[in-house]
């Protein structure tokens, strides 16, 4: 099949019709370009996604209450769920292999003065591990400790625009403030890369601020990373045993989705992935269905051109050529056209985006650039669509019969 | 070597037909070569074209070497004329974008004969008709006279049992047409089976065989007395 002479009638076809050849091979180029640079961009989307969350420990897992949506246990639906500190022991003790840090939170809305500024802020009130849970960067002073924690000690945390709001110029480190009229002496100031609002925080320590609510075990959500070593897979099955526990241990159907709520990072990776799985699924239609206008122009142009050799032809067959070879004939040259032009707009796709690609560094899209699975994708539809586009014209060679070489004189 | 019993072939046009052969019994012996005359339109390429397996007979029975040509799949029909026979076209119908050489070669290719093996033969068939330096040449290079010749090699390259010849010489003045009528005599003095078409009476002389077609029907067969071409040339 992939002989010498088959190669020469092949070229040969493509020499004596040039600019049509080019014509349509631009059409097929185009497509295969514009289909690359479609998934080049679905690629630079999911570098830009993944870029941003490499910020947050991407191996954290967040359990929330909610309220029931089930009868389930003796219980009606409609039962508010409360975490409480021995959750959070039950959770540690469970779990003691899984889990990297664990920290619990207390929500409070507090309003803050010092000397004559007010602000209205909100509390975090967390265990020490949640500074490495939620990447908190001490700027100066520090985090509080398992000692402030035991003492109930009223210190706290701020983020840098509160430092800025009720301090100026003056340095917070050892100055108090009060929240809600209470006296807290400030440890440390805390940023967040590029995040405003984060900064407008205040992190305390929980057991602190569960005695200010009267002796309160009360918490309102659990943190926590799992051993960063685990993947996917093994990341979905621990938070997939998490809930189960502890619906289990709130009596909450194990399908009330509403009852409570168990975020696993791991999940919102796994929906990104199959997000940008659809976004690249959509880029290879609109590729393909540009292509087709490709395909319809070499089909086009290969029915003429055989119409053109239909004496050839014949007179091939009264030499003895089988349908069959006609047919691998038509259809390997309409292959290679098709194949030649696409790795050309591929070549033309790929080398823009090796100039431009690295430009782009936004959080949304960065370095879209072409990988092998591209590739693979484009050498896979240009065959196929060089088989369509040679179907018809091998239909028509083949039945070609050979009395016309004769007849016509 | 060719045998044909009570053969009709006719054509639909719309809705009438045109019986063209109306029960052709003939029969070509190892070694012949015949001539076959007629005036236009008497079915003589139709003919020709049911013994090169291009057409289909209505009814009737062919026999050719034996073999029972019958109902053949085109795959079938492919491999029988590259194995049985040569044709050679009024027009020449050489492929126009291959060397001499090549379209010399082109039955060997269709009999999967190695290229090297192939291009040595095609070439002892164009020294045989004396083109050995136009090998390389384009159709396009080539008188009409030199064009026959490498149309009548090809047809000589696969060994064909029968050869079959449709007006060889209608496009060729009458100097080149005794050319290559020498050639043909040379290839049946060698024991191949020819069969010619022709309108002219002196070419038809130089067959061994005459006969006569008139509305479909052979109306004369009778063997002649060979005039030797090679004395025009
Ligand atoms: N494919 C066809 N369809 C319909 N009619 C045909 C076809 N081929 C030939 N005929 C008719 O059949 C008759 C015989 O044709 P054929 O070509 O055999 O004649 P011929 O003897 O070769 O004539 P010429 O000397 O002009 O070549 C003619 O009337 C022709 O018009
Ligand atoms: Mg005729």
């Amino acid at each position: 099949m992939f002989d010498r002479d088959v190669w020469q009638e092949i070229f040969n076809t493509i020499k004596t019709n040039k600019l049509r050849t080019f014509l349509t091979g631009f059409s097929v180029g185009w497509a295969i370009f514009i289909l690359v640079m479609l998934l080049a961009s679905v690629n630079g989307m999911q570098n830009g996604f993944l870029g941003q969350f490499n910020d947050d420990a991407t191996n954290t897992i967040f359990i929330r209450p909610g309220t029931t949506s089930k009868a389930y246990g003796g219980f009606e639906a409609g039962r508010r769920i409360q975490l409480k500190n021995e959750d959070l022991e039950y959770v540690k003790k469970s779990f003691a292999d899984d889990i990297e840090y664990l920290s619990s939170r207390y929500y409070a809305n507090v309003t803050a003065r010092y000397k004559s500024e007010t602000g209205s802020y909100n509390v975090q009130a967390t265990h020490p591990d949640h500074q490495a849970i939620e990447k908190t960067l001490i700027m100066s002073g520090r985090y509080f400790n398992e000692a402030d924690l035991i003492n109930k000690a009223k210190v706290v945390v701020i983020g840098r625009k509160v430092a800025e709001d009720l301090f100026k110029k003056e340095d917070p480190l050892g100055k108090f403030v009060e929240l809600n009229n209470l006296s807290f002496r400030v440890i440390g100031v805390f940023t967040d890369d590029g995040d405003d609002n984060a900064e407008r925080g205040i992190y305390a320590p929980v057991t602190t601020y569960q005695r200010i609510y009267g002796n309160t075990n009360n918490i309102n959500v659990i943190a926590l990373t799992y051993n960063p070593t685990y993947d996917l897979a093994k990341a979905l099955e621990f938070s997939g045993k998490l809930e189960d526990v502890m619906k289990r241990r709130h009596k909450i159907d194990p399908e009330d989705q509403a009852g409570l709520y168990v975020w696993n990072y791991a999940e919102a990776f796994d929906d990104i992935s199959s997000f940008t799985a659809v976004l690249r699924g959509i880029g290879i239609g609109v590729g393909f269905l540009i292509l087709v206008a490709g395909i319809v122009g070499i089909g086009n142009i290969m029915v003429f051109t055989i119409k053109e050799r239909t004496k050839e032809i014949g007179v091939r067959k009264a030499l003895g050529a089988r349908p069959r070879q006609i047919i691998n004939l038509v259809l390997l040259e309409s292959i290679f056209i098709t194949a030649l032009s696409g790795f050309i707009g591929l070549l033309f796709a790929w080398m823009i985006l090796a100039a431009v690609g690295p430009m782009f560094q936004t959080p949304a899209f960065s370095n879209p650039s072409v990988n092998a699975s591209t590739v693979i994708t484009a050498t896979i539809i240009l065959i196929v669509a060089g088989v369509l586009a040679g179907l018809i014209p091998a239909m028509k060679a083949a039945n070609v019969k050979p009395i016309v070489a004769l007849s016509d004189k | 070597m060719i045998e044909i019993k009570d053969l009709h072939k006719s054509y639909k046009m719309g809705s009438n037909s045109l019986h063209v052969l109306k029960g052709i019994n003939f029969k070509v012996e190892d070694g012949e070569l015949v001539a076959i005359m007629g005036s236009s339109g008497s079915g003589k390429s139709t003919l020709l074209n049911i013994l090169g397996m291009l057409d289909g007979a209505d009814s009737g029975e062919y026999t050719l070497d034996g073999v029972p040509i019958k109902n053949l799949s085109e795959t079938k029909a492919a491999q029988y004329r590259n194995k049985f026979l040569g044709f050679i076209f009024q027009s020449f119908n050489l492929i126009n974008y291959k060397s001499a050489l090549e379209n010399v070669a082109l039955p060997l290719y269709y009999q999967k004969v190695p290229r090297k093996e192939r291009q040595e033969k095609a070439m002892q068939y164009l020294e045989k008709v004396g083109l050995k330096p136009w090998a390389h040449h384009l159709p396009s290079e080539l008188s009409g006279g030199q064009k026959q010749r490498v149309a009548i090699a090809r047809a000589m390259a696969a060994e064909p049992k029968v050869l079959l010849a449709d007006e060889p010489t209608g496009a060729l003045d009458s100097k080149t047409s005794y050319e290559v009528m020498d050639l043909i005599q040379q290839i049946n003095d060698e024991g191949n089976t020819i069969l010619v078409v022709t309108h002219e009476e002196d070419i038809a002389h130089m067959c061994k065989r005459i006969v006569h077609l008139k509305d479909g029907v052979i109306v004369e067969d009778k063997k002649i007395e060979q005039v030797r071409a090679g004395q025009y040339v």
